[in-house]
């Protein structure tokens, strides 16, 4: 699948997350989505360094600034199963408002076409580092890394882009 | 157990190949089993942290270090950060890594279809990184080779291996557990391959405890001493008519 692009309608898909109650939830992206500002960014893989301490951490501190800005929802997505992705997001006690999503089958990130083979690092298939922000299903910014690095896909970039 | 297998063709068929304890329904090892020739060409990774990764330039670690020459006691779960395996199944190693030591055991290991950050994070959290080898098993090669691995999607965790443990020497299989179901912690837990390695090493304990040795025996009397009784009324009623 080519690779999302600005203008398009972000496929729907269904993303699996632990609730506040712990309890596991299935969700469709175009149900969180609809009618709605959301920030959608992806991580290679959780428990590793720059997403977990440059690319997570950014959206973290910058939330309550995208909050003001009128973003609904802001979510990292990772082709992990919920239950790594609970766990993950359990290491950043400080987080009030980024919701950790799991695409454990990468489906939804073949969806995107976003998916990576980082199988030679002891992967499988992942996801590309990037962040969209969509608008009401529509993708309005599309930052996404070529390759491993940390250039475009921050939440500052974002912001820039509000 | 051993009908409802034999009517399945492959039963039958690791019947003849394996002897009784072939009869398992879904592993292609068995006990006398070499894991090395089983699977060649399959590594594992250790758990290890992204720098460490990067500087070891992404190393996997063939089943041939892990298990020629060594004594190791190996065991697979479902999923690093799930349940039973953190709650449970890895404790139940972890406290007992000073008897595991004291029969010679080289290396207690857990391994999981999970890449080797996500084990390490894991290990970090469970602080079992000094009794116990994590390893990887990201694309689930070597629990396919096994015949161990099991599709957990409705759990959402995807392909995954069984809730397994093992006692290996020299890459041979001397013990081998299988949960019936990933859920249950019945027979793969650190007690249970304490106790069968214990009993190897004593073959008079090799297929039944000595408190079973007993039971077995009460048993046997009871039913002597029944039959004694009523044939010796038999024989009263018999000659008293």
């Amino acid at each position: 699948m080519a690779p999302i692009a600005v203008g398009e309608v972000i496929p729907d898909g269904t993303l699996a997350y632990f609730d506040d109650q712990d309890q596991l939830q299935s969700v469709s992206v175009h149900s969180l989505a609809a009618g709605k500002k959301v920030i959608l960014f992806a991580v290679p893989g959780a428990f590793t360094p720059t997403c977990s301490m440059k690319h997570v951490p950014g959206f973290i501190e910058k939330a309550e600034e995208l909050k003001s800005k009128g973003i609904d929802e802001i979510l990292c997505i990772s082709v992990n199963d919920p239950f790594v992705m609970k766990a993950w997001a359990k290491t950043y006690p400080e987080n009030k408002h980024v919701k950790f999503v799991a695409d454990g089958t990468a489906t939804y990130t073949r969806a995107l076409g976003l998916e990576l083979d980082l199988s030679d690092k002891g992967f499988g298939i992942r996801s590309r580092r990037f962040a969209l922000l969509i608008e009401d299903l529509k993708v309005k910014v599309a930052n996404v890394e070529s390759g491993g690095e940390f250039t475009v896909s921050s939440a500052e970039d974002i912001l820039k882009a509000l | 157990m051993a009908s409802s297998a034999l009517l399945t063709r492959t039963g039958m068929m690791k019947l003849m190949v394996n002897g009784f304890q072939g009869l398992r329904a879904y592993a292609s090892v068995a006990v006398g089993s070499d894991l090395i020739s089983a699977s060649p060409d399959v590594s594992l990774q250790k758990a290890r942290s992204w720098d460490e990764g990067v500087s070891s330039k992404f190393a996997t670690t063939t089943l041939k270090d892990i298990f020629k020459d060594k004594k190791v006691v190996i065991f697979g779960l479902p999923g690093a950060f799930t349940g039973v395996c953190s709650a449970q199944h890895v404790p139940s190693y972890k406290n007992n890594i000073d008897k595991f030591k004291a029969k010679g055991i080289d290396s207690v290991i857990c391994v999981a279809v999970n890449d080797p950050y996500v084990m390490n994070g894991w290990a970090e959290k469970l602080q079992a990184k000094e009794a116990i080898e994590f390893y990887g098993d990201f694309d689930g090669s070597f629990h396919k080779k096994l015949d161990l691995s099991i599709d957990l999607s409705a759990a959402l965790l995807g392909p995954r291996s069984h809730r397994w443990s093992a006692y290996v020497v020299d890459g041979n299989i001397k013990v081998l557990n299988v949960e019936k179901a990933p859920s249950e912690f019945e027979v793969s837990g650190g007690d249970v391959i304490l106790d069968s390695i214990r009993r190897l090493g004593c073959p008079l304990l090799l297929l039944i405890t000595i408190e079973e040795h007993l039971r077995v025996f009460m048993a046997l009397a009871d039913v002597y001493i029944v039959r004694s009784f009523s044939f010796y009324g038999m024989m009263h009623l018999h000659s008293s008519s």
